[in-house]
């Protein structure tokens, strides 16, 4: 059984790239060591030889067309695609100097 | 009707008050806009007022034309609809009700939705949910809870909460919402409305913004199963823009709906785990009296095991939130989303990611967190690679089960709706009120909740039916039956 405390809560932040308070890290570690100890039951099922599945409802997997489409365009002749962009330079998007 | 005064129960009936010219679309489009606008519900996000005027004016121009409504080519033509917020349309905000996407414009319209506009609906707006659809409340919104159609101080339900309440309050006719967990059936019970989700595939998923790619599934909300039927004739169909789309071609479960089903052939599975106590009594009286109802009508109840459904909770808060905090990793304030004060000065990469991603609530960092933990190295083979497993063992009860039976009615929910505020402070509790819904989501089956009866105070219950895959008609065919012939009332 795992042991869910507030280092291991600070690890998993990390790789989720999220930043956490110290109130959200105790209160994340409390929550999460008790989901985990409710999850904990899937021990006692016997899997042996029990494949995993990961989709539903097993259908080949249709592969479109490789054909390029044109990326659609504004009202103002702009690609759509920065519509939403946080910031925009000529036709790209534009980020903050951080490497 | 609590806001205006529409006297319809079907679109059927709608589209005879057109031609009867008793009602326009502009005219019924307006009362819905000037409905939503008064409301104090929360139930909708975003209103787009000169998009629905512009579809409702193009319905009545063919309703003229014609002289008639062309239901063959236009099924729901001048029907003004909600669409969840987690859906995209064109040059239409979607914000998934996150602060992440708080001044997100999408490129393009959801296939679901386009197909609904094509077959002349009207999109009234777009409808609060909680934060990228996890929730079960409609309390996790970043732009404040839903609120309980009929009892204002309780939850609709989630996580599309404003998808059933804006169909019970007439702020809309019909709605899409998305299901991953329960996230249709719940709220539907909760507020006493139809509440549909198909099989895995049927409808396409692309332009619904991903929360657990193997369990989510779009569906209709309305007031009546033919209503959910004709919706689903609609939206379904293979889409190859979804590479899990079903290759099937468009359901005609409308149709099914005109003919009554043949009892004597039907056999209703009554699974003993689903009735092993904790549900409450009122519940436990109207799931009992509907299957009483069933076996009136010359159905066989039999008695089934679903012997894993003790694990499905565990494998499914496993798998969503790993896929969860997969999908959820794109949202890095690169490319979109909004870039919270302070991300320009960042340090690096990661960093700024930080910071970008601290737009996240509450219960989304929560279920990426535990998603990170489940996928990560050490943890995965114990957790992800085990519930995928046992996943497989729960589709297995049903694949068995459904050599015995044809549908299995159970219920959607343990209670009836809850108090706002009651557990939200408690994950874990709030999780557990999913155990009936989440199975169906697991092993990718259609499964839809009809009112069933309510309890003292008048909070509305819910049947739930599942079939096998595939077997949309089936389900529609037997709900409808029920909805039209059961005396609803309070047990």
């Amino acid at each position: 059984m795992v042991d869910v405390n507030e280092s291991l809560t600070r690890q998993v932040a990390a790789l989720a790239r999220l930043e956490l308070s110290e109130n959200e890290i105790q209160t994340f570690s409390h929550q999460l060591s008790q989901i985990i100890q409710y999850v904990e039951k899937l021990q006692e099922v016997d899997v042996s030889a029990v494949e995993p599945l990961s989709h539903p409802i097993e259908i080949p997997t249709f592969l479109r067309a490789d054909v390029a489409h044109v990326s659609p365009t504004a009202g103002d002749g702009k690609p759509k695609v920065l519509q939403s962009a946080p910031e925009v330079l000529y036709d790209g998007f534009k980020v903050p100097p951080i490497l | 009707m609590p806001n205006h005064s529409i006297p319809f129960r079907t679109i059927q009936e709608v589209h005879s008050a057109f031609e009867s010219q008793k009602l326009s679309p502009v005219e019924l489009t307006q009362e819905y806009l000037a409905a939503a606008k008064k409301s104090q519900l929360g139930a909708y996000l975003t209103l787009c007022d000169d998009l629905a005027l512009q579809q409702a004016r193009a319905a009545e121009s063919l309703i003229q034309k014609f002289g008639r409504v062309p239901r063959e080519e236009y099924p729901l033509l001048g029907i003004p609809m909600g669409i969840k917020d987690n859906l995209v349309m064109d040059g239409v905000r979607t914000t998934c009700a996150s602060k992440m996407l708080e001044n997100y414009v999408a490129p393009y319209t959801a296939t679901c939705v386009s197909r609904l506009e094509k077959a002349g609906a009207v999109t009234l707006g777009k409808l609060n949910l909680d934060e990228f659809a996890m929730g079960g409340s409609n309390e996790n919104s970043a732009f404040g809870p839903v609120r309980h159609p009929t009892h204002p101080d309780r939850v609709p339900g989630g996580s599309s909460g404003g998808s059933a309440a804006s169909v019970k309050a007439d702020l809309c006719f019909a709605s899409l919402g998305s299901d991953t967990g329960g996230s249709i059936r719940l709220p539907a019970s909760y507020c006493g409305v139809v509440g549909l989700k198909p099989t895995y595939g049927r409808i396409s998923r692309l332009g619904l913004v991903a929360f657990a790619s193997s369990l989510d599934q779009v569906g209709p909300f309305a007031k009546t199963v033919e209503d959910a039927a004709l919706l689903m004739d609609v939206m379904s169909g293979h889409d190859p823009q979804d590479s899990t789309s079903i290759p099937q071609g468009r359901l005609n479960s409308f149709a099914t709906t005109r003919t009554a089903p043949s009892w004597s052939q039907l056999r209703v599975g009554v699974p003993k785990e689903y009735f092993v106590g904790g549900l409450a009594p009122a519940v436990e009286r109207s799931i009992q009296n509907s299957l009483n109802w069933f076996q009136k009508q010359g159905a066989e109840l039999v008695p089934i095991s679903l012997p894993h459904t003790q694990y499905a909770v565990s494998v499914y808060y496993v798998v969503a939130v790993s896929e969860a905090s997969s999908n959820l990793a794109r949202y890095d304030g690169i490319r979109f989303g909004m870039r919270p004060a302070g991300s320009e000065q960042a340090k690096d990469l990661n960093d700024f990611y930080r910071k970008s991603r601290s737009l996240f609530g509450p219960e989304v960092k929560r279920r990426i967190i535990l998603g990170t933990f489940a996928l990560s190295s050490g943890y995965s083979e114990a957790y992800f690679h085990r519930a995928c497993q046992v996943r497989r063992k729960i589709v297995g009860d049903f694949t068995e089960a459904f050599t015995k039976v044809d549908l299995i009615i159970g219920p959607v929910a343990p209670t009836t709706a809850f108090k706002l505020g009651e557990k939200s402070s408690d994950p874990l509790t709030m999780y557990l009120n999913d155990i009936f819904t989440i199975p169906a989501n697991l092993a990718g089956l259609p499964a839809l909740s009809v009112p069933c009866g309510a309890d003292e105070e008048g909070l509305p219950i819910g049947l739930h039916l599942m079939a096998a895959p595939f077997q949309e008609d089936r389900l529609i065919s037997a709900a409808h039956a029920f909805q039209n012939g059961f005396e609803l009332g309070k047990v």
